[in-house]
């Protein structure tokens, strides 16, 4: 009885704990208390990279601006099963929309039919999502980006092969940087290596490793996001090729802009996440008032390297 | 002897009831706290995603009643998925992709019980170099292939709520059926409770701990089949971390690491307690990340009620 006792005690600690930290997690919902405010959640890729982080502090500013309750149910895994089920509990939760940042565009479909009979607006940041219930997108034009940077690899870069360490397979985002730069460097003659390193910064070190042993004649790595690229970087000085191999990468986080300034990333392409979150909370805000909202923006980036570094650090 | 054996089952029984009042008492009080976790529709949706945890745990609920550890079923569950995605691609029908990628799982099970029988090595090790090795393999399967969009008749397995709680149900009945009513599975006990005396008493111990292994890897199997056929594309970065997910929710429920005691039904349990955990705190507002601390805490909670049984017990 004692112990049944303790164990009820300790369940509704537990409860109480978890109600706590509602309070202590202010930032988890925002707005007001007013009973027919709006509320929105956010289901991003997790935050795990520096863009993500961003994107997700860009949303919760421009929910905060707009006055609207933002849930930020993003899973702690980029897991596609996890992120689903986020999804789910936020259909459950009876949100009037929701923000995806898919970690992979195929898991939802199931999902987002459910979303779409129960009139919850369901919109897509970063990674388009191939469905009829995902009523807008914000993205980077991630092929149109990843050509410009393959005719910069192609104007900085001796001739010779080079490696794209890549996202998931499979991934919208991940294969349209990877087709950009490899259509790119085909056309000149350069010969491409593909390897899908899931997202992994450690497998694309791996890879990156393994690669360059049996490829002498890499002249150029590519990674399809910053910290790929820097996993990248790191295998090509450990294997003492800094110079000799130039590394590229895509996003225009801090870390690859510290890098450039520091001589050793040769360049990156910049996504403005800011731009998409803002455009991406306006349109799913005008839908849910029943307003036309944007349906499809997408933005180009840009090439940053040492000659512009400085403008944006 | 006759009291012994009665207050043994006794304390099961309480273990067993105190899960459940754990998870009754959580389903009440995040439905107070939540009007929208109240709904039906969130009741269908905890019993959805438990489905992969779920028949995942059926695995580890029979090794760990019989004392032994399978850390490679996270490695397995992506295996297996690689090799149903690869099957499917290239025009395996779909029957048979179901049948090979269930002997892929009960295989590498066979193969796991194998190395920890046939070497004597501790299954901690085995199964830690198993779970590396089909990490691996998957990786090597899955390179520089796109597997997805999976023919209807199997993206139907793992749609929906009825074919896959179905599925979970089926499973939990067939491994209650196993523990409880045949010699093989109520063998897990006593080898759990003690592995030489089991021995001694004329159980075939290294027999049935290949047999165990094996179901472990069948069920692996089953959850990876349910999770490409839900999410209709597959990859080699999935299950990472799975195999402590499933333990978790075996301890949770109220299975004795030490071994020898145990159920299906109280991993049924803990699979609950984990997602209504999740679900709750996701309706309340409460960040992945603190949801992760709670269920630390759990799994904290639930090993120390079960060594102080265990305390309480040995002073008796």
């Amino acid at each position: 009885m004692k112990k049944t006792f303790t164990f009820v005690c300790v369940v509704l600690g537990l409860l109480l704990f978890s109600s706590g930290m509602i309070f202590a997690e202010g930032a988890q919902e925002t707005g007001g208390d007013e009973a027919e405010e709006i509320t929105i959640a956010y289901v991003g890729f997790p935050h795990i990279s520096p863009f993500w982080v961003q994107m997700a502090q860009y949303i919760k500013e421009e929910a905060d601006a707009n006055g609207v309750k933002l849930l930020d149910m993003t899973p702690t895994e980029a897991d596609a099963a996890m992120q689903k089920a986020a999804v789910d509990n936020a259909i459950n939760r009876e949100v009037d929309g929701i923000i995806i940042g898919a970690v992979d565009n195929r898991a939802f479909g199931e999902s987002l039919k459910n979303a779409g009979s129960k009139g919850i607006i369901c919109v897509a940041v970063d990674t388009a999502i191939d469905d009829p219930n995902i009523t807008a997108l914000a993205q980077t034009d991630n092929l149109s980006s990843a050509r410009v940077m393959g005719q910069y690899i192609v104007d900085n870069t001796a001739k010779g092969k080079v490696l794209i360490l890549g996202g998931t397979l499979g991934h919208q985002t991940g294969d349209a940087r990877r087709d950009g730069v490899r259509q790119v460097c085909e056309a000149n003659g350069y010969e491409v290596i593909y390897r899908a390193c899931d997202w992994d910064d450690g497998k694309a070190y791996e890879t990156a490793i393994n690669e360059l042993s049996a490829n002498p004649d890499i002249t150029a790595v590519f990674g399809a996001w910053d910290p790929g690229a820097l996993a990248g970087l790191a295998a090509v000085k450990e294997k003492g090729l800094l110079g000799k191999v130039k590394v590229f990468g895509f996003d225009g986080l801090p870390g690859a802009f510290k890098s450039i300034k520091d001589g050793e990333l040769t360049g990156t392409i910049k996504q403005d996440n800011k731009k998409m979150a803002q455009v991406i909370v306006g349109s799913l805000l005008s839908q849910i008032n029943g307003q036309e909202g944007v349906k499809k923006l997408l933005i180009d980036g840009f090439v940053i390297d040492k000659s512009n570094v400085d403008e944006y650090m | 002897m006759a009291l012994g054996i009665s207050t043994t089952a006794k304390s099961q029984m309480r273990k067993g009831a105190q899960s459940l009042m754990g998870l009754i008492i959580i389903y009440v009080i995040f439905s107070i706290m939540s009007p929208t976790f109240r709904t039906f529709s969130t009741f269908k949706t905890i019993l959805t995603q438990a489905v992969i945890l779920g028949t995942l745990a059926a695995g580890p609920t029979i090794v760990l009643i019989s004392g032994g550890l399978d850390l490679s079923i996270g490695s397995l569950f992506c295996l297996v998925a690689v090799c149903t995605g690869w099957m499917l691609i290239s025009g395996v029908p779909v029957f048979w992709v179901v049948v090979f990628a269930l002997a892929v799982g009960a295989g590498c099970g066979a193969l796991n019980g194998l190395i920890i029988v046939g070497t004597g090595i501790p299954a901690f090790i085995g199964t830690l170099g198993m779970m590396k090795a089909y990490r691996g393999l998957a990786e090597i399967l899955a390179r520089n292939k796109d597997m997805s969009q999976f023919p209807e008749s199997f993206h139907m397995i793992g749609s929906g709520y009825l074919i896959p709680i179905s599925i979970m149900a089926v499973t939990f009945i067939l491994v209650y059926i196993f523990l409880t009513r045949t010699k093989l599975g109520f063998s897990c006990y006593a080898i759990g409770g003690s592995n030489e005396v089991a021995r001694l008493a004329g159980v075939p111990v290294k027999k049935y701990y290949f047999i165990y292994y094996t179901l472990g890897g069948f069920f692996a199997g089953l959850s990876a089949i349910i999770q490409s056929a839900r999410l209709n594309f597959t990859n080699s970065s999935w299950g990472n971390g799975m195999e402590l997910d499933a333990i978790a929710a075996v301890i949770i429920g109220g299975t004795s690491l030490s071994g020898g005691i145990g159920g299906v039904g109280r991993t049924v349990i803990g699979v609950l307690i984990i997602n209504a955990l999740n679900a709750g705190l996701s309706h309340m507002g409460v960040s992945s990340s603190w949801q992760r601390i709670s269920i630390g805490l759990v799994i904290i909670f639930a090993v120390w009620l079960d060594f102080m049984q265990r305390k309480r017990e040995s002073r008796a």
